[in-house]
């Protein structure tokens, strides 16, 4: 015990040191002036609340069955590609020219339609036979499906990239601009419909879980699945519903990813998912404000510790799940703390 | 009730239907038909596509009917074909007349050329095109019910008369000579022996690139092995570990490359050399990591295999590591003054590196370290309260599992002459952890059997091209669905399930009986 609490302690301060040490060269040397701090911190706002998204369905999945839903970044990924025909269609008709704010809500609402029916079908398919295996076996169909999907949304579309056509009233990059120390930073509005709608879901979710009917019964399979059967809740019509939610969180966040990026094509989903996950266990998997917080704290500190620690751009991953093996070492209950004792596990 | 299941399975079909026309399966299927059984034209294996697909559907909704009588499955059939065919006819007829309008749905749908379409329709307009299609899928749905409602008559039939169902195996079992010859234990050394005699001259009549696939599986074998002690044998879920392959792989490629270090060693000091970092790396990632519990030690370990591969492809790094273009010229084995870096010999050295694999693992499974691993897989607190420090011997686990990912990587960079970022994508350590778990966890002929299946046969199967891995992927799902244990599941894992036949011999003591299970 000793050992690691020495241990642990030693790679904290030299962590501390590190960072202590290369933030103030960047300081000193005036490498960024407020400006680009100030953008880097809204582009790493907008990309933490769709990572928040997509986290909120690993947590919801997690928090119930135990698994990790490794399609669930492919499942975003379809959803991206249902957005993306509709929104072809309509820019093909001039529709999105005319009618730019029911264009992007029939977007969104395709995007999160075909991405549930997919994520209904998954369960279906993959992990209800399941039920009840070690829990190696539903993580191994999990990571088939993720190659299947894959692969075929690839043999499907093709594997060339593809760019969102947006609505004229919506062109990427485009937006408010403010000043911040004489120099101009923009507020893109694909980044504020993202944060905005973001927002909007992770507070309808909470609601659903802690107000509905249908939350209650998902808390009450969470916390015991036997005993919620003998309280007369259809446990697997649950589950599936579980399903059904994160796959139009997923569906969402590839609508929004789409938008605001632009570029879609049948990997899409991996990286967002990876970090979707890691998010989600930053924050404490299985509990729905952590994967929140954790979204939006892996966002800002990829997109900021590049420039604190005076690294290239292209390192940003790296940082990524280096922050969260640091969390992990030193809280590995994520941030806001498991909701699950480990003894249910 | 008949109709209920029928409209609901003709919905499912049609949309597995429609799915596997848009990734182009029908055409592939009709390709696969041309080259395995030399049929002439490709529409053969489309429209046995279509009818098997329509037989399922019929098929499948009998058998999910509760209430049993010939009408019920008639109608079961009927409404199962005439959704489906429905459906598929509408989507057919959709994309059919798009096409015939001048449109190139390619820019959408990529497999939806014109031949692909063209295969489908027959040449006729949309309309009737759509409606044999929907024909076609209707009379193989009945037929498919008539099928299976006729064969679940016969079982129910023989199950009235106390007839017993007897699998293959136990068929098999009743000869005399051949439960005879599988009783001796001798037999299976006999089998090990013809085996490995097959495997050591099967390089003089292979080709080089049958030796060259040969030696890949050797190389995902050493890998299988060594996850296998940290998956299988101590129950700890590493999605990283490629990390391991990559420092084995990068250490025989740095020390012995004239670039970008210069150091140009021989390849028998860096090859131990690129095993110890390897356990090294695997003790030091493992220190801060192994007191997590399963699933965040999963993300953390795959986390840290991506860190190393981003590491090795940034701009940071390029001067030590050669960044994205890698390590070209690394060095080759020499023995006697001879270059053996071919896939011949290379073939050889890697069966001996098999083979080691092998026996570590073997002494160590049967020893107080394996005993001690497996105690911790089942219940780690349990373990800990019998004296076992767990810390410790997961560390153990993990520094063996990456000396053995440190060896293969060594011999791979060696063998290719190169090394680079791209060859150490997550991808490697999915394939390395499907084939432990296809195999069968913990099972060392397991490992093997999986590294065969999941490497050796997408090579034979050369004509599914860009269809290998989403048939790998499914395989994987149907697989942990069908039969979780694995292809050849560890002897504890057989022992635990009492079958008829041991019951009947004298019980002998657990591990006596696992040790001659398993050899």
């Amino acid at each position: 015990m000793s050992l690691g609490l020495l241990l642990r302690l030693g790679i904290g301060l030299l962590v501390l040191a590190f960072f202590a040490y290369r933030f103030y060269g960047v300081l000193v040397r005036g490498a960024y002036g407020a400006e680009t701090w100030a953008r880097l911190a809204i582009s790493g706002l907008i990309i933490g609340s769709v990572y928040a998204v997509i986290a909120l369905g690993y947590t919801l999945v997690y928090g119930i069955l135990f698994m990790i839903n490794f399609a669930h970044g492919e499942v975003m990924m379809i959803g991206a590609f249902a957005g993306y025909f509709v929104l072809e269609a309509f820019a093909a008709s001039g529709f999105s020219a005319r009618q730019p704010v029911l264009a992007i809500i029939i977007t969104f609402l395709a995007g999160m339609t075909v991405s549930m029916l997919v994520g209904i079908s998954l369960e279906r398919i993959a992990y209800r036979p399941l039920r009840g295996a070690p829990r190696l076996v539903p993580l191994i169909s999990a990571i088939g499906a993720s190659i299947f999907l894959q692969n075929a949304a690839q043999l499907m579309f093709g594997s060339m990239r593809r760019t969102y056509s947006n609505p004229p009233a919506l062109e990427r990059n485009v937006g408010w601009v403010l000043e911040v120390a004489g120099k101009p930073v923009s507020i893109t509005y694909t980044g504020v419909l993202t944060f905005a709608f973001s927002v909007v879901l992770m507070v309808g979710l909470y609601l659903l879980v802690q107000r509905t009917r249908l939350g209650r019964a998902m808390r009450a399979v969470a916390e015991n699945k036997e005993a919620a059967a003998l309280m007369g809740v259809d446990v697997d019509r649950v589950i599936a519903n579980t399903f059904a939610i994160s796959g139009v969180l997923a569906g969402a966040a590839g609508v929004m990813w789409g938008l605001h990026n632009g570029i879609i094509y049948h990997y899409v989903g991996f990286i967002p998912g990876l970090k979707a996950f890691t998010a989600a266990v930053l924050g404490g998997i299985g509990n729905i404000p952590g994967a929140m917080l954790g979204g939006i704290v892996l966002g800002i500190a990829e997109s900021l510790t590049p420039a604190v620690l005076d690294m290239p751009f292209q390192l940003k991953d790296v940082l990524a799940f280096a922050v969260l093996v640091l969390v992990l070492i030193f809280r590995p209950t994520g941030i806001l703390g498991e909701v699950l004792a480990e003894e249910k596990v | 009730m008949g109709l209920r299941t029928g409209i609901r399975m003709g919905l499912i079909a049609a949309i597995v239907t429609i799915f596997l026309i848009l990734i182009g399966v029908h055409m592939l299927m009709g390709r696969l038909l041309q080259s395995w059984f030399r049929v002439p034209a490709h529409w053969p294996g489309v429209w046995l596509m279509v009818v098997l697909l329509g037989m399922w559907a019929g098929s499948r909704a009998v058998g999910q009917m509760k209430a049993r009588s010939w009408g019920n499955a008639l109608l079961a059939g009927a409404s199962a074909g005439i959704i489906q065919g429905a459906l598929v006819g509408a989507a057919l007829y959709l994309l059919a007349s798009i096409t015939q309008a001048g449109v190139d749905l390619r820019t959408w749908l990529n497999q939806m050329s014109k031949e692909s379409i063209g295969a489908l329709t027959l040449g006729f307009a949309p309309l009737p095109a759509a409606g044999f299609i929907g024909g076609v899928l209707l009379v193989s749905a009945l037929a498919g019910a008539a099928w299976r409602e006729r064969r679940l008559r016969v079982r129910a039939a023989r199950l009235a008369r106390g007839e017993r169902m007897i699998s293959l195996r136990e068929h098999l079992l009743e000869i005399p000579a051949i439960s005879q010859v599988s009783n001796n234990p001798l037999s299976r050394r006999v089998l090990i022996g013809v085996f490995m005699v097959l495997l050591l001259i099967a390089p003089f009549f292979l080709g080089q690139y049958w030796n060259y696939n040969l030696g890949t599986v050797g190389i995902y074998v050493i890998l299988g092995l060594g996850l296998n002690i940290v998956v299988g044998m101590a129950g700890l879920l590493d999605l990283g570990y490629v990390a391991f392959f990559a420092v084995g792989a990068y250490t025989m490629a740095l020390l012995t490359a004239p670039q970008p270090h210069h150091i140009q060693m021989s390849f028998w000091l860096a090859l131990p050399i690129g095993i110890v970092l390897a356990a090294v790396a695997g003790i030091l990632l493992g220190i801060p990591v192994l007191r997590m519990r399963g699933d965040y030690l999963a993300i953390v370990t795959l986390g840290f295999g991506e860190i190393i591969r981003i590491l090795s492809k940034s701009d940071v790094l390029t001067g030590f590591t050669g960044g994205p273009r890698g390590v070209r010229n690394v060095g080759h084995p020499v023995l006697f003054g001879k270059d053996i870096g071919n896939e011949f010999y290379f073939f050889y050295f890697i069966l001996i590196g098999v083979i080691l694999a092998i026996i570590i693992t073997r002494r160590l499974e049967h020893s107080r370290v394996g005993r001690a691993w497996r105690a911790m897989r089942e219940d780690e607190k349990v373990s800990q309260a019998m004296g076992i420090y767990t810390l410790k011997y997961k560390l153990m686990a993990f520094a063996m599992g990456a000396a053995l990912a440190g060896l293969s990587g060594a011999i791979f960079a060696s063998r290719n002459s190169f090394t680079g970022p791209e060859d150490f994508v997550l991808l490697v350590s999915i394939n390395v952890l499907a084939l432990v778990i296809v195999g069968g966890m913990g099972s060392i002929p397991g490992v093997i059997l999986g590294a065969f299946v999941l490497k050796g046969l997408p090579e034979m199967l050369r004509e599914l091209e860009d269809y290998r891995v989403l048939v790998f992927g499914a395989l994987l799902v149907v697989m942990m669905i069908v039969r979780p244990q694995g292809l050849w599941p560890a002897s504890r894992v057989q022992l635990e399930r009492p079958r008829p036949e041991l019951a009947e011999e004298v019980e002998a003591p657990a591990e006596l009986a696992e040790g001659e299970v398993g050899s």
